[in-house]
């Protein structure tokens, strides 16, 4: 291994795919998509809340209309002049509704409520689910209430709500630390969150290597550059150059959602949220900024937050996500040498997709029960570690499961790089030859 | 030490067929030496093999009489058919890039680097993109990517294929004039005539050996085949079939004849002139020796 060569191949590979507008416009846009995504569903949402359907309700029985309230995506109306018939020969003919919308529904409340209520609801085509479960909770609602009151019992109202409780639930952790406030559904989201950017970018990245691979191939390049240098230092020199691509992107965006952070927190938007994780050194201000019973919610969803412990996770997420690229980006460089184009190579593709999924679908079931046999076997085997164990992380993996674990993925993707690289220095010089797998297995030998 | 590569009994096995069985080499210092053979003949394995790119199952290469070493890959410059670009790459970024890799400076290389390209007429697309070259261009660039770093041995597989001929003529040119400069040149081509133009010395592989080598007129020499065209002054000359057979006779445009003579067996070409002298006036007489072209064939096929 020559270190002036390989410092020149991963120099040459990361400046090539730093330089492509591609990259430039992914890493930029990425994080705009994001924000806008944000926006535009918040948008959306409020442009629904404007754009009610509109629901005719006869009321055959006089008593529930008035029950019925709208909501943001129904206005319930109750015209007077109308019957079931002539609005089923509006519906039928298709007629315009004057003064505005048609109406969307017709619900028909029947004079006599025996035991049930029978609700019909008719219109042109079929409802959506949320129109019944409205109608379906608010009725039920009203009625029980009416019917309870028909009993007559004095204050009953008040024994009602006195006796109603609200149950919540705070977890905490005991440690050495101290006491510290968990959240199970917060711990969850990181957890798996962390299993899907490292899903996410061990594909890109992998993917990034192997046309990488390929492109060397098609340009008929690669047999000049292994004149000069040794397949196993180029390839190598792809494997670190996208990595350092990958961090760059980090790099970028952890700069701008930085920026991003800056300029909402001085509209002053999350001033509410920030300001007490700010004080975050004093448990005691936050307990006291809690019981001043400002927003007890978003006090403990600020408290969990600090509860977390950032720095073991990020720490732990960079070295389960650098094994893990490691892991995949020899087999992805591997199974590209072994192309003549980047459509034959994805016959390679599916069986690391198909091992990808799994752990994704693994680490979702160990959201439900992080300890489970299935969860520790697979946060163990390299294949699965880097993602399976992200979402056990937030859980306190013991230290032993995590350096078994650990050592099997560092130790599995050194031998499997070693292995790659026997394939690789076969495989580029191969052309017009479909490789199968069982190529691939004889040039290893 | 005056050789350069030598090379014995290599042997190179690829799962079930031997691409190199017990092939030797020896390639004199400041030769131009043509590899010949067909297509599938194994010379590209061997052109490997002496780039280190793969490795021989058993015998040895000696460079400069001492077996390969990795960093003799620095001392080599090596064009392969099948070669290519970058193509997002700037032109002088390119040749940079090779060069420092063979372990030029990076001032070196671009100082090499612009002096070839003033050299081929490319100056002036140092810093445009690869892509933007036309073919031949590229091509000119691949050949300044193969010497920027002045090895004492460059190496082109088929240097011709896909050049038309009027970069064809300058690259050949290039290479004499790389050969005048001290540099030992091998290259492999099915370009019979080329090799007679160019080479010095030759080595023709055929299924995996070596069956034909030496000096380029040695070997054509070996292959003669005692034809003989002699110009007289007489229309007509008739046959002596102890001493020669008559393949055919064109009458010239002075009242005389050309004849093409295949020797008997044993006769020298004075024996024929004594024989003839006393008949006939003789105006000239020379030995047609086979073209590179039709020895190839001739082992070749076996005919």
């Amino acid at each position: 291994m020559n270190r002036t060569r390989l410092w020149l191949v991963l120099r040459r590979e990361y400046l090539s795919i730093v330089a492509k507008k591609s990259f430039i416009i992914t890493t930029i846009l990425v994080p705009i998509l994001i924000v806008a995504l944000g926006l535009g569903s918040g948008f959306m949402m409020i442009l629904n809340e404007a754009e009610g359907d509109r629901v005719a309700v006869i009321d055959q029985s006089g008593k529930y209309a008035s029950v019925l309230e709208d909501t943001e995506e129904y206005i319930f109306e109750t015209p007077g002049d109308y019957t079931t018939d002539n609005m089923r020969q509006k519906f039928e003919s298709g007629e315009e509704e004057a003064g505005g919308q048609p109406y969307y529904a017709i619900v028909v409340i029947p004079s006599s409520v025996d035991s049930t209520l029978q609700v019909s609801v008719y219109s042109s085509s079929p409802t959506r689910m949320s129109l019944r479960e409205e109608i379906e909770r608010q009725l039920s609602r009203a009625v029980t209430d009416q019917r309870v009151a028909s009993y007559n019992i004095p204050e009953l109202d008040r024994i009602i709500s006195d006796s109603q409780a609200e149950v919540t639930v705070r977890t905490s952790t005991w440690s050495d630390s101290g006491e510290t406030v968990t959240s199970d559904g917060l711990m969850s989201a990181i957890g798996m969150g962390l299993a899907f950017l490292t899903y996410i970018f061990v594909l890109t990245y992998g993917a990034m290597i192997m046309s990488s691979v390929v492109e060397d191939k098609v340009n008929r390049i690669v047999e000049v550059i292994v004149s000069s240098c040794k397949p196993v230092e180029l390839m190598l020199g792809k494997i670190v150059g996208v990595a350092l691509v990958g961090l760059t992107q980090f790099a970028i965006w952890g700069l701008l959602i930085g920026i991003g952070v800056m300029v909402v927190g001085s509209l002053g938007v999350v001033e509410s949220m920030t300001s007490p994780a700010m004080s975050a050194v004093d448990p005691a201000a936050i307990g006291a900024a809690a019981e001043m019973g400002a927003d007890n919610d978003l006090a403990e969803i600020v408290q969990a937050v600090i509860g977390v412990k950032w720095a073991m996770l990020i720490g732990m997420f960079l070295i389960y996500f650098i094994g893990g690229y490691l892991l995949y980006a020899s087999l992805f460089a591997a199974f590209g040498s072994a192309v003549d184009q980047q459509s034959d190579a994805n016959q390679f593709m599916t069986p690391i997709m198909m091992i990808i999924v799994f752990s994704l679908i693994i680490g979702q079931s160990c959201m439900v029960n992080p300890d489970g046999m299935l969860g520790v076997i697979c946060s163990m085997i390299p294949f699965t570690s880097p993602i399976v164990m992200m979402v056990r992380l937030p859980y306190d993996v013991p230290a032993w499961q995590m350096l078994v674990s650990v050592g099997l993925l560092y130790g599995c993707a050194a031998l499997l790089t070693w292995l790659s690289a026997r394939i690789y220095r076969r495989g580029i010089l191969m052309y017009g030859h479909k490789s199968t797998v069982s190529d691939l297995w004889r040039w290893l030998k | 030490m005056n050789n350069l590569i030598e090379a014995s009994g290599v042997v190179k096995r690829f799962d079930s067929h031997t691409a190199l069985d017990g092939v030797d080499l020896v390639i004199p210092r400041g030769t131009i030496y043509g590899l010949l053979g067909p297509n599938g003949a194994g010379k590209t394995t061997l052109i490997r093999i002496i780039n280190q790119i793969t490795f021989p199952d058993s015998g040895t290469v000696l460079l400069n009489g001492h077996p390969l070493r990795p960093e003799d890959v620095m001392r080599v410059g090596y064009l392969p058919e099948e070669r290519g670009l970058y193509k997002k790459m700037k032109v002088i970024d390119h040749i940079v890039y090779l060069g420092r890799l063979k372990g030029m400076t990076s001032r070196d290389a671009t100082v090499e680097g612009m002096k070839w390209l003033r050299r081929m007429n490319l100056e002036e697309w140092a810093g445009k993109k690869i892509e933007t070259l036309s073919k031949g261009m590229a091509q000119k660039v691949q050949f300044i990517g193969t010497v920027v770093h002045r090895p004492p041995l460059m190496i082109f597989d088929e240097p011709f294929s896909g050049f038309d001929p009027v970069n064809a003529e300058q690259l050949k040119h290039e290479i004499l004039e790389l050969n005048r400069e001290g540099a030992t040149i091998l290259f492999s081509t099915h370009n019979m005539s080329s090799v007679e133009e160019v080479c010095d010395e030759i080595s023709l592989i055929n299924h995996s050996k070596v069956v034909l080598s030496g000096n380029v007129t040695d070997v054509r020499r070996r292959f003669r085949k005692h034809l003989f065209k002699v110009r007289v002054a007489e229309p007509v000359v008739a046959p002596m079939p102890e001493l020669f057979s008559i393949d055919s006779i064109n009458p010239d445009r002075m009242g005389g004849c050309v004849v093409m003579m295949r020797l008997a067996s044993g006769v020298e070409m004075r024996d024929v002139i004594a024989a003839l002298n006393p008949h006939y006036t003789l105006l000239g007489f020379e030995e047609l020796l086979p073209s590179m072209n039709e020895i190839f064939i001739e082992t070749v096929t076996g005919k």
